[in-house]
């Protein structure tokens, strides 16, 4: 007899972002390296294996390919076996009409044949480019507990932030724990409350369907955030928050998502990195192929995170290296996070970077040093770029993929894009 | 013909390599950790993998375990799947008492079944013990080629080793014309190297007809030679036994030269990402402000405080603020303490060093462990697994902490030269 799924986890797998600019060119915003060694979507999908979820779906639109490569089959979080498994759903052409997800909900909406066929007691809805830590276990308790048709996990935001969140005015049942969500909006003007949704949701399922419906027939646009939630607030569902204390870290703007890089390093990291178990697929970009970090005799390593595959004989401080990445002799390398194999030539100071795949830079470049903005924005690279020697970048620039020698220039200001 | 791919490959991974002392108390040496995040088993194996072979057995005997939880289904290297496989292949009691393996030729013979479930072209027969890169591949292509019986890979040693190995003399074509195992008077530095591709059929015909061949290099080499087509396969390279605790440290070290002769990232070895040490678990290396490491390798999930000089650290390694680990060798997990010290020491995984401790203090190198004086004499010190070491205890050269000791073993606050508890 086939064992009933209780709880089956879907994943927004996002998609380009203007804001990450090169980053999200060529994959979407969840398969973005972080961390030195794993991506953003680890972090749900860890999230999800230690709370003993292992059935899970990927709802994938853009530049699938990252994403389904570092997928695989799901045996790096262990949703492999009988009752478990990870199914990426990207859209496809049906008999009717089919388009493209035009947005978070439809995507839903589109695979309903998916999630019926499974017949979960509960559906949980989850953004995949999220940074923390959570056991859904206790979301799934209290959502069951309240007999709730929706229950959001939402964390305080400042008041000055607060606008760009859809917030949810939740009340003191449950003191500190949740309570019931008697007011919402979605990136208010003003905002008279301040806890915001972080798109991770649990749903029963037949509310959810009744809603989608009720979405696509009549509404013109289809998100969560923006339709569903305040559908339901409307409809008078029972609609529960909990509340969240833990990190929450960003990844939306080049700069959000640097600094959230940079939560990992420094004496007492807001980002607790060893104990939050979280793993990632080491077959993909042949991570589990690596050697131990080679460290040089004139090198200088300090307040780092780097992981195997890599070889420093320069200065690395307060920043991340990924598998692959070398960093010559003389060369300087501070606040800084390199993508798989980055190669810094020799006496080149790299000084707030964020430098996609593959890319060589050469001898006694200068990236991000010159120039004195008053926001100190991180240069960002895009991939498989060969950097000219002696090139000079200043900081907040964004190198275009891909570009020739010949296209790119030798010295660039602040700010500028090249490409 | 079939493809070289299709060679049964047996793995000889049976060795107890005892001068290999505490590494080897609980695990069999082809299980010694290396590098950091390899087991010496990773060569061979990555090695047969990266040849294309997809079917071997390891023929297993003392303290196996270790050693089968690392195979676990051979996944890592790729021997899963409808036409592959790794098998274990531990001695079994059969119609006589004594049937553990006798020798390399015996442990082949008792495992007829599984080698008659195979047949093939070629045997390839080698030992899980060795740090080296071969393209297996191009050695049966050799073998074919010559239209040898048996090929033995052979390489140029130093004068004063060859007494270790099987010697040969060849003649021109490569072909073996004379032999002595472990010679006392060298008349070639030709060794062999421990690996063997056979005709399949001629080498089970080999085994029956004689029962008393029991080991290949003092047994069946000598006695084919005269008659058979054998072959030496010159091997060129970096390859190394580490089965004494120098030579294991050398090869260790060799690792950090600027311009290494053995890289196992290069070579395609593989470790076993999923086995006991969660290699998969591990996050980055973190090395904190102040940390100062130098011509090290260091894995990930290490967490460096202190100053690491000339060393291999594997997974999980803590080094305390204001420690000094130098020359040394430390196994996964280990826990240095705040102040401590780890000079010229090999420490199995999990050890704990107290705050202020000292391993490897002293200058006199050259005082031999009373115990094990064969075994230590270069001024090595080694530290068992688990061993914890208490605060403020000072252990010398040549010293040896027996795996899981406690601090309640230990009388004084120190260990002279030579002592082992």
């Amino acid at each position: 007899m086939k064992k009933k799924l209780k709880t089956l986890a879907m994943i927004l797998a996002g998609g380009r972002v203007d804001d990450l600019t090169v980053l999200t060119f060529h994959r979407p915003k969840s398969a973005v390296p972080f961390g030195g060694f794993s991506r953003v979507i680890d972090f749900p999908l860890s999230n999800l294996m230690n709370s003993g979820l292992e059935r899970v779906a990927i709802l994938s639109q853009y530049r699938s390919y990252s994403l389904i490569n570092h997928i695989g089959i799901g045996a790096a979080w262990d949703m492999i076996g009988r009752n478990r498994g990870i199914s990426i759903l990207p859209p496809y052409l049906g008999y009717g009409q089919s388009q493209w997800y035009r947005g978070s909900s439809d995507a839903v909406y589109q695979n309903l044949d998916f999630v019926r066929f499974l017949d979960p007691d509960e559906l949980l809805i989850l953004s995949g480019d999220h940074v923390y830590r959570m056991d859904y276990r206790q979301l799934l308790s209290y959502h069951r507990e309240k007999d709730a048709d929706l229950t959001m996990v939402c964390i305080r935001v400042p008041t000055t932030e607060a606008h760009r969140f859809g917030l949810a005015d939740i009340d003191d049942e449950d003191g500190e724990v949740g309570g019931r969500v008697v007011r919402y909006r979605e990136k208010p003007k003003k905002p008279e409350y301040n806890w915001a949704s972080l798109t991770v949701f649990c749903f029963k399922p037949d509310v959810l369907y009744q809603t989608l419906e009720d979405n696509i027939r009549e509404d013109v646009s289809y998100e969560f955030g923006r339709d569903i939630i305040p559908r339901m607030m409307k409809d008078k569902r029972r609609i529960y928050g909990l509340k969240f204390r833990g990190y929450w870290g960003y990844t939306s703007t080049i700069n959000e998502y640097w600094q959230t890089n940079m939560d990992l390093l420094g004496p007492a990291p807001a980002i607790p990195f060893a104990e939050w178990n979280i793993r990632t697929n080491l077959e993909h970009r042949g991570i589990g192929d690596c050697q131990p970090l080679k460290i040089g005799n004139n090198a200088r390593v300090t307040d780092s995170l780097i992981y195997n595959g890599c070889t420093v004989e320069g200065e690395v401080e307060h920043s991340i290296l990924f598998p692959g990445v070398r960093v010559e002799k003389g060369a300087r390398v501070k606040d800084s996070v390199l993508f798989f194999n980055n190669v810094v030539g020799r006496d080149s100071v790299l000084d707030r970077v964020v430098s996609d795949v593959n890319t060589a830079f050469g001898r006694e470049v200068r990236i991000g040093v010159e120039g004195e903005p008053v926001i100190k924005y991180p240069v960002v690279v895009g991939w498989n770029n060969t950097i000219a020697p002696g090139t000079v970048i200043g900081s907040g620039c964004t190198v275009y993929p891909c570009l020739s020698t010949a296209t790119m220039p030798k010295q660039a200001g602040t700010d500028e894009v090249i490409r | 013909m079939n493809s070289p791919e299709d060679t049964l490959v047996l793995l000889l991974a049976g060795g107890v390599g005892s001068r290999l002392n505490v590494l080897v108390k609980a695990r069999a040496k082809p299980a010694v950790p290396f590098a950091g995040l390899y087991r010496i088993i990773d060569f061979s194996l990555s090695n047969v993998m990266n040849s294309g072979m997809k079917h071997v057995g390891v023929l297993t005997q003392y303290k196996p375990q270790s050693l089968m939880r690392h195979l676990g289904t051979g996944e890592a290297w790729d021997f899963t799947g409808r036409s592959r496989g790794v098998k274990i292949l531990p001695p079994s009691t059969g119609y006589k008492d004594s049937d553990w393996y006798r020798g390399t030729a015996d442990a082949i013979r008792q495992n007829m079944s599984f080698v008659h479930s195979h047949p093939s072209e070629e045997i390839v027969i080698l030992s899980g013990d060795h740090i080296y890169q071969m393209d297996l591949y191009d050695m049966i292509d050799f073998h074919r080629a010559r239209k040898a019986d048996i090929t033995i890979g052979m390489m140029v040693v130093p004068e004063s080793q060859i007494h270790q190995f099987g010697a040969g003399i060849t003649d021109s074509s490569g072909r073996i014309v004379e032999w002595e195992e472990k010679p006392q008077v060298p008349r070639t530095n030709l060794a062999s190297m421990g690996i063997y591709v056979f005709n399949y059929k001629y080498l089970m015909k080999l085994l029956a007809e004689d029962r008393e061949i029991v080991d290949f290099g003092m047994h069946l080499v000598p006695k084919a030679l005269a008659r058979d087509n054998v072959y030496a396969y010159p091997f060129e390279g970096y390859w190394r036994d580490v089965g004494t605790i120098q030579a294991y440290w050398e090869a260790n070290m060799d690792l950090l030269e600027d311009d290494p002769l053995i890289s196992p990232e290069a070579w395609g070895i593989r470790p076993n990402l999923e086995s006991e040490q969660l290699l998969a678990d591990r996050i980055p290396a973190r090395f904190a402000a102040g940390s100062r490491v130098k011509r090290s390798m260091i894995s990930a999930g290490c967490v460096i405080e202190g100053e690491v000089v000339n060393s291999i650290l594997s997974p999980g390694v803590r080094v305390g603020p204001g420690c000094r680990v130098q020359d040394s060798i430390i196994l996964h997990d280990c826990f240095i303490e705040e102040g401590a010290v780890v000079d010229l020491a090999i420490l199995d995984k999990k050890v704990r060093v107290g705050r202020e401790a000292i391993v490897g203090r002293g200058d006199r190198k050259g005082i031999s462990n009373s115990q094990f004086p064969d075994h230590l004499y270069t001024g090595i010190s080694l530290v068992g697994k688990e061993a914890t070491i208490p605060a403020g205890t000072h252990v010398g050269r040549n010293c040896i902490v027996n795996p899981w000791c406690q601090p309640q073993d230990f009388k004084d606050t120190s260990l002279q030269d030579g002592e082992t508890i």
